[in-house]
């Protein structure tokens, strides 16, 4: 009979251990909003209608042919067409585990890599050395399009630290202090200190539970107070150090 | 239910879950069944029931030398060897960054520069896409598992991130993945730097190898809850491509997502069949 009881029990633990485990969280609205809010595009206006009706017909995604825009095309368009082509359009193919996945309270985080920008897609070699051969004039053309909303799209995060655009810190701390909303702003400067090897924070805790030899691309920290206002403080110090 | 009949049930149970993966040869049957699949808290991949059917499961991935036959009894040519636009890997690439190779494809899955398949017949054939390998199944009278299928095969009975428990370490015994801090130097810590032979590395407690690394496996099916989209295909169980720092799929409930024309030298898959 106790040994009934005793399985019995343990039968009973099981079934309530199961039920907690299996329900099921939706993440909260705020939450859902903001993985939404991280996937912005900033469109670049020159020639938007043209690109973007050449991106649909001649370079259809789900066609398996028309992927690339022909060369031909491609060369006719102007610098800044270009441009527009590349921030709303990527060549090539992303691998099968590039995406990050939907987290809950995304909110709430600083992350330590950016998301996907066309997510199953991306750049491809010739657009990006488009992007870090033109570097001055892609900068320029950001600081145009951007300013016109204060937002900086995922493209456009991704495309800065493509090219080191580190120039372009005061922009992205001015951008970010605007809304405090951005994380993403936040892992950009970071990412930049992290590729120019700034050693204060390269000794950082904050590098070393982000991208130390124990990280993972999704890993992140808590978006408080303190953690904004150091990244900021330091992407500041570094882009005045480098100034020098 | 009484207590009595409870317990017989759960002694059936668990005699039922030891010995349930029959091995025929190169599959694994898997019984009709309901199992748990999924990791609380994932948005991808919920902790959740699933009922499925029985169905067989391929050992190991499909070889070079097994896609050979379909190619030379088809003539079928590859979606890398239409486009020109396979995805190739070299050291010295930042993170997630792949170089578009034409000349690669599945008997050159890194370029031609780099070399053919001749002396490994018996890897995981790479670089090629999801609309090659459902040509593969169609041919050979298989289908790729489904995304649940291929998660309880890995599984095999546990709820646990790896099917050994969440211990990652244990990996190496298991699975040929990458090492290195970044690929930006080459890795060949277990022995390989691309693909290893299948069934090189230790199998799961229901016979199946690799499931972790060497090669992300191609499913069908969509993500729980979300609706199909008709370009994406699902691909699980990560590769030699992936590190615990970038990518970290070499687990039993992450799925990725790639576009279905898409050819790597990291993807590739099993398959499995209904009766």
């Amino acid at each position: 009979m106790k040994l009934y009881l005793f399985f019995g029990a343990f039968l009973f633990t099981l079934s309530g251990f199961a039920q907690e485990d299996t329900a099921w969280k939706e993440p909260s609205k705020e939450s859902q909003a903001y993985h939404k809010y991280r996937q912005h595009l900033t469109y670049p206006p020159y020639s938007f209608d043209k690109i973007n009706q050449l991106v649909r017909k001649q370079v259809v995604t789900d066609s398996e042919d028309n992927l690339v825009m022909k060369d031909k095309a491609y060369e006719a368009l102007s610098p800044r067409e270009k441009f527009t082509y590349i921030m709303i359009h990527g060549e090539s193919y992303s691998q099968n585990c590039d995406a990050m996945p939907p987290i809950q309270d995304e909110q709430t985080k600083i992350f330590g890599y950016l998301p996907d920008v066309f997510n199953e897609f991306t750049w491809s070699d010739r657009q990006k050395k488009f992007l870090t051969d033109n570097r001055d004039s892609v900068m320029a053309w950001m600081q145009e399009c951007a300013s016109k909303n204060n937002r900086i799209g995922v493209n456009f995060k991704t495309a800065l630290g493509l090219i080191n655009g580190k120039e372009m810190i005061p922009y992205v701390i001015k951008t970010y202090q605007i809304k405090h909303r951005d994380n993403d702003l936040l892992t950009l400067l970071m990412l930049l200190m992290k590729d120019n090897n700034y050693a204060p924070f390269i000794s950082s805790a904050t590098y070393k539970k982000l991208y130390g030899d124990n990280s993972n691309y999704q890993d992140f920290i808590v978006a408080n107070k303190a953690n904004r206002d150091l990244i900021l403080k330091r992407a500041m110090d570094f882009y005045n150090e480098h100034k020098k | 239910m009484n207590i009595k009949n409870s317990l017989f049930f759960f002694i059936l149970l668990s005699v039922t879950k030891t010995f349930f993966a029959q091995d025929t040869s190169s599959f694994v049957q898997v019984p009709k069944g309901e199992y748990f699949v999924g990791k609380k808290g994932h948005l991808l991949n919920p902790y959740r029931k699933a009922d499925i059917e029985s169905y067989f499961i391929s050992k190991t991935e499909i070889t070079n030398l097994q896609f050979e036959k379909f190619i030379n009894a088809t003539g079928y040519k590859t979606d890398a060897e239409r486009m020109h636009n396979a995805m190739i890997f070299v050291p010295g690439l930042k993170e997630f960054e792949w170089e578009q190779d034409s000349t690669a494809y599945w008997r050159y899955p890194n370029g031609k520069s780099r070399g053919g398949i001749e002396n490994k017949m018996n890897h995981p054939v790479t670089a090629i896409s999801y609309t090659d390998a459902i040509a593969y199944c169609k041919w050979a009278g298989v289908r790729l598992p489904t995304l649940d299928e291929w998660e309880i095969a890995c599984r095999a009975g546990s709820t646990t991130d790896y099917f050994w428990g969440n211990d990652r370490s244990q990996i190496k015994k298991y699975a040929n993945i990458w090492y290195g801090r970044n690929h930006l130097t080459a890795d060949s810590t277990d022995g390989y730097m691309y693909t290893s032979p299948v069934a090189s590395f230790a199998p799961n407690p229901w016979g199946l190898y690799d499931v972790y690394g060497n090669v992300f496996e191609f499913c069908e099916g969509e993500l729980y809850g979300k609706p199909k989209n008709k370009n994406i295909a699902h691909a699980r169980g990560g590769s030699w491509w992936c590190s615990k720092n970038a990518c970290n799929f070499f687990n039993s409930f992450d799925i990725g997502r790639v576009n279905i024309h898409a050819s790597f030298s990291n993807q590739g898959f099993r398959v499995a069949k209904s009766y």
